[in-house]
């Protein structure tokens, strides 16, 4: 990964000076060797700190919408994971496919526990690619944890949830690094006082998690980093997790942010749509 | 709390009805004379697509029992297609919110026609029966 990491700041630099580009997002340097932040370059001299190894967990995608109105492109450094954000980023229109340029990385899978389940190793868009293709691994699995609660009694079910939940602190973490949480006012920054809003005590956490999860609902890429970023240890994933099951059960194989342009579940239907409502 | 605590607690069940079917089936029940519990509250609502799943949510925490969400049969929506979006929006949200601990007999949707006036009241007395076998609704402090 040396290597690629000497290209890919050879890359920024060429940007930044005569690319059309205004600011590289990639990764730096933090508290000592191990450990990386996303960085913001925004000059050739910069480049010397993008950084590109093991330690490079944070999704690079997500900052982008801080620069859609940007006179010039904003580049990213972008894994598959990064590049499915995008694309799920821009099949919300919320943003332009010629506003960003996309330095591809093929990722040989991060120090993260999400990338244990991960099953696309190679970026699916990218403008140039740095490295080689990485070798792509089917570690099943998808939907076991979600099957492991299925199998829990209503009761076990609900007590598991409310233990889970009592420890949320309404940080929002998880709405701020989700590709799919893009609106501009979210539900859970408005005072309503008769829906779910801002109030938080313990019911309301109790449903904010899977109300999240319902907004993001069949948009979800499976990223994993609301899961990360949680500072309490929430399995947020097993939320959405459930939806994408159900709908991989009943509406067919789904796996979303592979283009820019799906459609998604829920905003469609077909006439002979399983329906057990009868 | 067990329903033989409280011999009088009755339970609450709320119907989102469709207008155009659902509401209109209610209509003739009650114009045929049909008898079903008084336990249900109605609330009308243009299309059954405009049921927000957060609704049910804030149903049963605001006391709810039991909640029923019914349109026009798949096809025969008064918008054309909005019923199409509530099958697939429900099939999701009732697996999720049971998922997440509620029991599958408290949340039901089913398709009635402005018609089926004995189908809405066999409906009712349906969820009535299973709600009151199920008993309250569990509730937390904050929705005291």
């Amino acid at each position: 990964m040396n290597d690629a990491q000497e290209l890919l700041r050879q890359s920024a630099r060429r940007l930044l000076e005569s690319g059309g580009v205004s600011l590289v997002i990639g990764w730096e340097s933090a508290r000592g060797s191990e450990r990386t932040r996303p960085a913001f370059i925004r000059s050739p001299e910069e480049a010397e700190r993008l950084v590109w190894n093991r330690h490079c967990v944070n999704s690079t995608a997500k900052y982008l919408l801080n620069y859609r109105f940007a006179a010039e492109k904003t580049a990213v450094c972008a894994r598959d994971c990064d590049t499915r954000a995008i694309n799920r980023m821009i099949a919300d229109k919320q943003l332009g496919r010629e506003q960003i340029y996309i330095i591809g990385l093929p990722c040989p899978g991060m120090e993260n526990a999400a990338c244990l389940r991960c099953r696309h190793r190679n970026p699916l868009v990218y403008d140039e690619l740095i490295g080689s293709p990485a070798e792509e691994q089917d570690p099943g699995g998808r939907f076991a944890g979600v099957e492991e609660l299925e199998a829990l009694p209503v009761q076990e079910r609900r007590r598991f949830w409310q233990e889970q939940f009592s420890r949320c602190i309404r940080c929002y973490a998880c709405r701020n690094v989700c590709p799919a949480c893009s609106c501009r006012e979210c539900y859970a920054d408005q005072y309503r006082t008769g829906w779910q809003g801002k109030q938080m005590n313990a019911e309301e956490n109790r449903i904010y998690g899977l109300t999240r999860a319902y907004h993001v609902g069949d948009r979800c890429i499976e990223c994993g980093e609301c899961e990360r970023v949680c500072p309490m240890g929430i399995p947020v994933m097993l939320q959405t997790g459930k939806i994408l099951r159900d709908i991989n059960a009943i509406y067919g194989s789904c796996e979303c942010g592979l283009s820019s342009e799906e459609i998604p579940v829920l905003g469609s239907y077909e006439l002979g749509d399983l329906d057990e409502f009868n | 709390m067990p329903v033989t605590e409280n011999e009088s607690w009755r339970p609450k069940i709320l119907a989102f009805c469709c207008n155009w079917c659902t509401y209109t089936g209610a209509d003739l029940a009650g114009l045929s004379r049909m008898k079903y519990p008084a336990d249900v509250r109605i609330i009308r609502v243009p299309c059954s697509s405009r049921v927000n799943p957060q609704f049910i949510i804030r149903a049963f925490q605001k006391g709810c029992d039991g909640v029923l969400v019914c349109g026009c049969h798949p096809g025969d929506c008064h918008y054309c297609s909005g019923n199409y979006y509530t099958r697939r929006r429900f099939m999701l949200m009732k697996r999720l919110l049971e998922y997440n601990g509620l029991d599958p007999r408290r949340f039901t949707a089913r398709w009635i026609s402005g018609s089926e006036a004995a189908k809405f009241r066999d409906t009712i007395i349906e969820a009535t029966e299973n709600i009151r076998a199920l008993g309250p609704m569990e509730r937390s402090p904050e929705n005291e």
